[in-house]
């Protein structure tokens, strides 16, 4: 494990603090803000370059590197060992805005144009930073479901290993402050003024926080053979959506539940076998309350002793489920129970007393919970490593593709980028404006252009069946980032004051996934994938673990991303943007479900920007293998092809479908790969793209997915969808007749 | 002072981004949340930007704003006793 946060730099200082309840909440220093800058935060004050963490890097980049270190090195992991098989996953959703904060305040305070800290905004960019620094070759993927994202993350590691897809996982969550944040949870009037009282009955709200904590996830095989120390078993894990509200959780705590039922569902455990829980507890009123509320309907008037430790940490959001479960780890291996600051009186709402002072117990079981906007719930369950696991493995599947819906792919048109960049024009793959005509009023004056373009995607794709369980996974690249740099400018130019409550939800980058959930009742998994130019992939691997998990009747996956005059602006100075290479925007959404040899010709459900197609029962084309990972640079052809053919046979395989077009350097790879392959397979393989007609950006691939679909229905042979990022991912998904 | 209701129907409207709605569709007794405007959570956070932008009214925890938001006529009232303060 590896961990830093406010109250400390490592475990042995982060456990001082959590044993003695000590606040780590202090003033805000990061950054100036006379409007709350009084208000405590658990803000890290040391240098994180003293601290190792490498130059280039953006602030969150800095804490997940620091944290993923001392993982490898308590976990005494050399990843070169098994590199094609260690793989990275993070919960991040700030990203690098802390530094992309500075260039926009640069660029409109002093006219002064430094866009180099915006190179690592996305929230991936810590995924790339450590998988480049300490090579790792397995997959690399983050999630982005706002303050779930940490324990999501490490639960679908802890798939990717169950899967076979790697061996081991660091997994964890990274988030750093910011203004966006920062300004946004104000606006909300979510934030207490003395510091978070978590389950005290004159709560008022959260405090913010930041940090990163990382855990090395192992499968037990690689642990015994390499003769690791294990210091806990991850035994379950359950993920839910409340479909409720953008920001508000279920009243009643529905989804908060459901997400503790599966972990107990994917441990083969009672409730009664839990002997803690690491409460979300953030301290707002609706929050705690509806937590409290699942508590006593999951475990009866036998509530086990649970707590806060926000008050510790402060609400570091996507962070916050990896530090916590690094408490929780600690918990199991120390037999103490950690208390709950800021718990002084009962709430007579809540009924229930969270632990007071530190004591002894002897735990066996304990249970990390972490919800987040839009409904987003997760909960894990870490057990002691002497237990025998009886987690429930994954069915082998394939799926089959049901429909597919689309806003895009983008006309190609002239577009000029707006102040504050400087003035010019590009030739893009626009949307143009969405016809919003089918959405609610409310769709129509609430929602953002990027969740509009999901939500009508998902419109066009045939609606799951009544009372199927539905996941939802929307992968992005840039996430929100128009109603991200909204609020920043917004904030920058009126120093504070007007904050813009109603678009700060609309700036997480699950928001799309959320309100595609609440339209449809999607109850399951929800979640933002994100890995560049592979986060389509991303969303596919992670609706098909529900599939094979058996968590969910049907997904929903997809991705979406949007224009912005940032990402334009900043790609044509740094020249990436030419007449060839255009950038998009546009979301599709897929609907697959396992593999259940319903065979139709499907020609009425062909992908379409119309009406939805009627469902006709039959499926479109199957995806029956799914790799994602991370290539060698120098590009090392034959390393690649030998990737590709151990996980996919070629006998039928008749085109490949590859990001060529885009950015022109990934260009020869995909030549030399369709060359390598058809010498491997012993005929030519078609190369076909789709960039040209798309545009380059994060969710293209699954404009290229839907090629690929198309083509397989209509020529009924296979097809591989092979993709790269510039920034290291690739990924592979075969798709059958 | 009094205040002119017209004026905040439409401080409301522009704050809010009400499409198809001009001040005279808004009854000033009618509920602006749930039933009558459709409004939201949310919504009763921008109406708290909006009164400190307009009237420079803060309001720190959205419980104290919660009966002022009952409708036009209640938020009026609000505003002109915030005032005469």
């Amino acid at each position: 494990m590896g961990i830093v946060a406010a109250p400390g730099r490592n475990v042995t200082e982060v456990w001082q603090a959590v044993a003695h309840g000590t606040c780590g909440l202090k003033p805000l220093t990061l950054f100036p803000s006379p409007r709350y800058g009084q208000i405590p935060v658990g803000e890290i004050k040391q240098d994180l370059i003293e601290l190792g963490a490498p130059l280039r890097s953006s602030r969150s980049d800095k804490l997940a590197w620091l944290a993923a270190r001392d993982a490898l090195r308590d976990a005494k992991l050399n990843p070169a060992e098994n590199a094609d098989r260690t793989g990275i996953l993070l919960g991040c959703s700030v990203g690098g805005s802390f530094d992309s904060e500075r260039f926009l305040i640069n660029l409109m305070k002093r006219g002064i144009m430094r866009p180099r800290p915006t190179r690592f905004h996305e929230c991936a960019s810590a995924v790339d930073l450590i998988a480049d620094y300490f090579g790792l070759f397995g997959p690399g993927l983050a999630v982005a479901t706002a303050c779930s994202s940490g324990a999501l993350a490490i639960a679908a590691a802890a798939e990717l290993i169950q899967t076979g897809e790697a061996d081991v996982m660091l997994a964890g969550g990274t988030d750093s402050l910011s203004r966006t944040t920062w300004s946004g949870f104000h606006s909300l009037l979510l934030v207490d003024a003395a510091g978070c009282r978590p389950f005290d009955v004159a709560r008022s709200g959260m405090s913010f926080g930041e940090g990163a904590a990382v855990l090395v996830l192992e499968s037990e095989g690689n642990a015994v053979k390499r003769g690791a120390t294990i210091i806990a078993r991850l035994s379950g894990w359950g993920a839910s959506c409340d479909a409720h509200h953008a920001t508000q959780p279920h009243p009643e705590g529905a989804g908060a539940l459901a997400a503790m039922q599966s972990a107990l569902r994917r441990a083969n455990l009672p409730a009664a076998a839990i002997d803690y829980v690491n409460a979300h507890g953030t301290g707002t009123r609706d929050n705690d309350l509806a937590e409290a509320k699942a508590l006593k309907q999951l475990f009866g008037d036998r509530v086990p002793p649970f707590s806060s430790t926000k008050r510790i940490f402060g609400h570091a959001l996507a962070a916050s489920g990896a530090l916590e479960a690094v408490v929780c780890i600690e918990a199991l291996r120390r037999g103490q129970l950690p208390p709950n600051p800021g718990f002084r009186e009962m709430d007579p709402a809540i009924g229930l007393a969270p632990v007071t002072a530190l004591r002894a117990a002897a735990l066996t079981h304990v249970m990390s919970n972490s919800f987040g906007f839009g409904g987003n719930n997760a909960a894990l369950i870490f057990s002691q490593p002497d237990t025998t696991p009886q987690t429930r493995s994954l069915r082998p599947i394939s799926v089959s593709v049901i429909g597919i819906g689309m806003t895009g792919p983008g006309k190609v048109m002239r577009r000029a980028i707006e102040p504050p960049m400087p003035p010019a024009e590009l030739p893009v793959h626009a949307c143009g404006s969405l016809d919003t005509s089918s959405l609610t009023p409310n769709q129509r004056r609430r929602l953002s252009r990027f969740i509009q373009m999901a939500l009508l995607a998902a419109r066009r794709c045939p609606s799951p069946a009544a009372n199927d369980r539905v996941a939802v996974a929307l992968g992005t690249g840039f996430g929100a980032i128009e109603e991200g740099s909204i609020l920043l400018e917004n904030w920058i130019a009126k120093d504070e004051r007007e904050p813009m409550p109603a678009r700060f939800p609309g700036s997480v980058h699950n928001a799309p996934a959320a309100q595609v959930a609440i339209e449809l009742g999607a109850h399951q998994l929800n979640s933002a994938p994100t890995a560049g130019e592979i986060s389509f992939e991303g969303a596919l691997w992670q609706g098909w673990c529900q599939l094979a998990g058996d968590e969910a009747d049907c997904a929903l996956v997809g991705a979406v991303d949007e224009l912005n005059k940032y990402p334009l602006g900043i790609g044509k100075r740094w020249g990436f943007w030419t007449e060839k290479t255009r950038p998009g925007e546009g979301a599709v959404v897929a609907q697959i479900v396992a593999d259940r040899s319903r065979r139709g010709n499907g020609a009425e459900s062909q992908p379409t920007t119309e009406d939805p197609p009627p469902h006709v029962g039959g499926y479109l084309a199957r995806v029956t293998s799914l790799r994602l990972g991370r290539y060698r640079r120098p590009f090392d052809t034959t390393r690649e092809v030998e990737w590709i053919t151990a996980a996919v046979d070629l006998t039928n395989v008749a085109a490949i479908f590859s990001g060529a077009k885009g950015w022109p350097v990934l260009d020869e790879y995909f030549e030399s790969i369709v060359s390598a392959l058809s010498a491997r397979a012993g005929r030519t393989l078609a190369h076909l793209t789709y960039k040209q007609d798309c545009g380059e950006f994060g969710a293209a691939s699954a404009f290229g997915f839907a090629a690929a679909v198309e083509w397989v229905r209509q020529n009924q042979h296979s097809a591989l969808l092979y993709t790269l990022s510039p920034r290291g991912g690739k990924a592979i998904c075969l798709l059958e007749p | 002072m009094a205040i002119s209701t017209t004026e905040l129907k439409s401080a409301i409207i522009a704050s809010l981004n009400l499409q198809d709605i001009t001040p005279d569709k808004i009854d000033d007794d009618a509920p602006l949340f749930g039933a009558g405007l459709g409004l939201d959570s949310i919504d009763a956070l921008e109406l708290v930007v909006m009164l400190e932008k307009n009237y420079r009214i803060v309001i720190k925890d959205i419980e104290e704003g919660r009966p002022a938001f009952q409708s036009v006529r209640t938020l009026a009232a609000f505003i002109e006793a915030k005032q005469a303060t």
